[in-house]
């Protein structure tokens, strides 16, 4: 899975990566001046759950760990910029680095138990986590109000800057959080964190004999992860103005999965199979009530494609 | 007294709702232990198998017969059918791109499901015969579940006798422990998989079929199911029937008298079941697929 990444000398001589990173960019940010109001809130749902793919990327492109949990930090993230925002905080800086802090104090709670496992086991036990969290937020009702969730005021850019009630200021929000959360993301993997947990991700008992304290390194790991899932909890809040039990449910784990499998290993892969799989599910499920046929159908795709890929590319 | 009745009658629910977990639990722990996948649609055979009773059953005892009978064949095509779908990744396929194709299928018949079924849960008749409450000291209680739990409780003991003593069972056991010894020793570990599989398919919609009138179909109970079974199979830890029954009983508790008791403390109970197993076992890469009981 991370081979991709792994091979810096195969990258070819021209920076065509930047060039075309930086033309996406341009367009990302032009796309308001582009498409309709509601694509521009298509793209701003892709760019949420882009941020929850990066998290579960870190975890499942780069340290190796099957995660189907992530979208249970991103609920608690989501409900902390919640309970902020209905608090009269409505700052959207403030829900970011606070449902950030929530995200990875539920991830470092939870890591013990799933640390304990690897593999196919360390999915099944996120999946639980994830679950038992959804439960959570349904039953605890004088704090989430249960299945009918949290309606909130719209997020502010800065305190006491405008609110954010336009879909296209929304989404150029949303875009310039997400741009700074990658720039995070990309110093995280570039530095040693980023390369002990995929060192990990090759070989966990050479590194373990190699003197790394890996249930340390890999709890640190968890932790970012579930910092960025949290923080991507509060955009979504932004965008949606609104969070419930769903929104940390089975089908946003499966998806946050399948848009980190469609990267292959890479962040930018990873957002960009968030995009992917809004687009298959909302844009051309969402006129024919077959949404998650569209969905079932890509994540087939995605599975038989990714040996077919790995086969060509060597 | 009459709260602790009150009590007793629920535990009795939950007891039939842990049988009904351990049924589709095994099927989940076998598919698990044999192919080292974790079957993101057994869910989804639990709910087949409840359409399947909803539709086919319904009055007498002899179709409850053919409601049983036809999601037995499904299952056990839908779990051979598994190797299949999943040949194509090769014997060292990514964990990712296994689940990502049981996703794909679980997503995939759960629309089909819920374009022929409509939306709303369906109710199952259970058979006449086995209508009605029976009294137990004080209490009624509905025949059918206690009928459910012999059923089950049988199938939990055949399935042990059949793992430890059978053939059948050792020749599993060999290739769950290590599939290159025992293909080496003349098992055809293509042949024990494929019938595992199918097994494990047949016991989860099998328990559809039973179990529809304790937990009926309709959208989502796929996910219920195949999260709570897989709980019970990392605490029961693969492998081992008699693990699997403790901690499917131990599930069925939480869920009922649990949930009846204390709603927002049920989630943190099963978090504390899974820690305390998973702290007290120690640490493995696979839970003790390789230690079959």
């Amino acid at each position: 899975m991370t081979t991709t990444l792994s091979r810096p000398g195969v990258l070819p001589a021209v920076p065509v990566r930047p060039l075309v990173f930086a033309g996406t960019v341009t367009v990302c940010v032009a796309l308001p001046w582009i498409v309709g109001a509601y694509q521009i809130s298509l793209a701003a749902s892709a760019l949420v759950l882009g941020t929850l793919a990066m998290s579960t990327q870190l975890l499942v492109g780069v340290t190796g760990l099957p995660a189907f949990g992530q979208a249970a930090y991103f609920g608690v993230g989501a409900y902390t910029a919640a309970l902020l925002a209905n608090a009269g905080v409505t700052a959207g800086p403030v829900h970011l680095v606070a449902a950030a802090s929530t995200g990875a104090a539920a991830a470092l709670a939870t890591a013990p138990i799933v640390l304990r496992t690897r593999a196919t086991t360390f999915m099944m036990v996120t999946f639980a986590v994830q679950s038992l969290t959804a439960t959570l937020a349904s039953k605890w009702k004088p704090v989430t109000n249960g299945d009918d969730g949290l309606h909130t005021p719209a997020v502010r850019p800065w305190p006491g800057g405008p609110a954010l009630t336009v879909n296209g200021f929304t989404y150029l929000y949303v875009l310039a959080a997400v741009l700074l959360l990658g720039l995070l993301m990309a110093v995280l993997l570039r530095s040693r964190l980023g390369l002990v947990l995929r060192g990990n991700a090759d070989h966990e008992q050479r590194m373990a004999a190699l003197g790394h304290r890996v249930t340390g390194e890999l709890t640190l790991g968890y932790v970012a992860a579930g910092a960025f899932a949290g923080a991507g909890g509060a955009l979504l809040i932004a965008v949606n103005r609104y969070v419930s039990p769903a929104d940390m449910g089975f089908e946003v784990a499966a998806v946050t999965l399948l848009a980190a499998a469609i990267g292959a290993g890479s962040m930018t892969g990873a957002v960009v199979g968030a995009a992917l799989v809004v687009f298959a599910r909302d844009y051309l499920g969402g006129s024919t009530e077959h949404g998650p046929a569209f969905l079932g159908i890509l994540f087939l795709l995605v599975a038989y494609g990714r040996p077919l890929v790995k086969r060509l590319r060597s | 007294m009459d709260q602790l009745t009150t009590y007793a009658v629920t535990s009795l629910d939950g007891v039939a709702f842990g049988l009904l977990l351990f049924t589709v639990g095994a099927g989940l722990a076998l598919i698990f232990g044999v192919m080292d996948i974790m079957n993101l649609a057994h869910g989804t055979l639990y709910l087949v198998g409840a359409y399947v009773a909803a539709t086919l059953s319904g009055g007498g005892l002899l179709a409850l017969g053919v409601a049983l009978a036809v999601g037995l064949a499904v299952g056990a095509g839908g779990g051979a059918a598994l190797s299949f779908v999943l040949r194509p990744l090769g014997r060292e396929g990514s964990h990712l791109d296994e689940a990502l194709v049981t996703l794909g299928i679980a997503f995939i018949a759960a629309d089909g499901m819920t374009a022929a079924f409509g939306a709303a849960p369906m109710q199952t008749h259970v058979p006449t015969a086995l209508e009605g409450s029976i009294s137990l000291g004080i209490h009624a209680y509905p025949v059918y579940r206690l009928v459910f739990i012999g059923v089950a409780a049988l199938v939990a003991v055949l399935l042990h006798v059949a793992v430890r003593r059978s053939t059948p069972g050792k020749m599993l056991r060999a290739t769950i422990s290590d599939p290159d010894m025992a293909a080496a020793s003349g098992i055809d570990t293509g042949r024990v998989r494929t019938a595992a599989l199918a097994v494990g398919g047949a016991l989860a919609v099998g328990a559809g079929v039973l179990g529809a009138p304790l937990l009926g179909p309709g959208p989502g109970v796929d996910n219920t199911v195949l999260v709570l079974s897989l709980i019970v199979v990392v605490v029961g830890g693969a492998g081992s029937i008699p693990g699997t029954l403790l901690a499917a009983l131990l599930v069925g508790q939480v869920q009922t008298i649990g949930v009846v008791t204390a709603p927002a403390l049920a989630p943190f109970a099963l978090f504390g079941a899974m820690l305390i197993v998973l702290v007290l076992r120690g640490r493995t890469t696979a839970v003790v697929a390789g230690r079959p009981a």
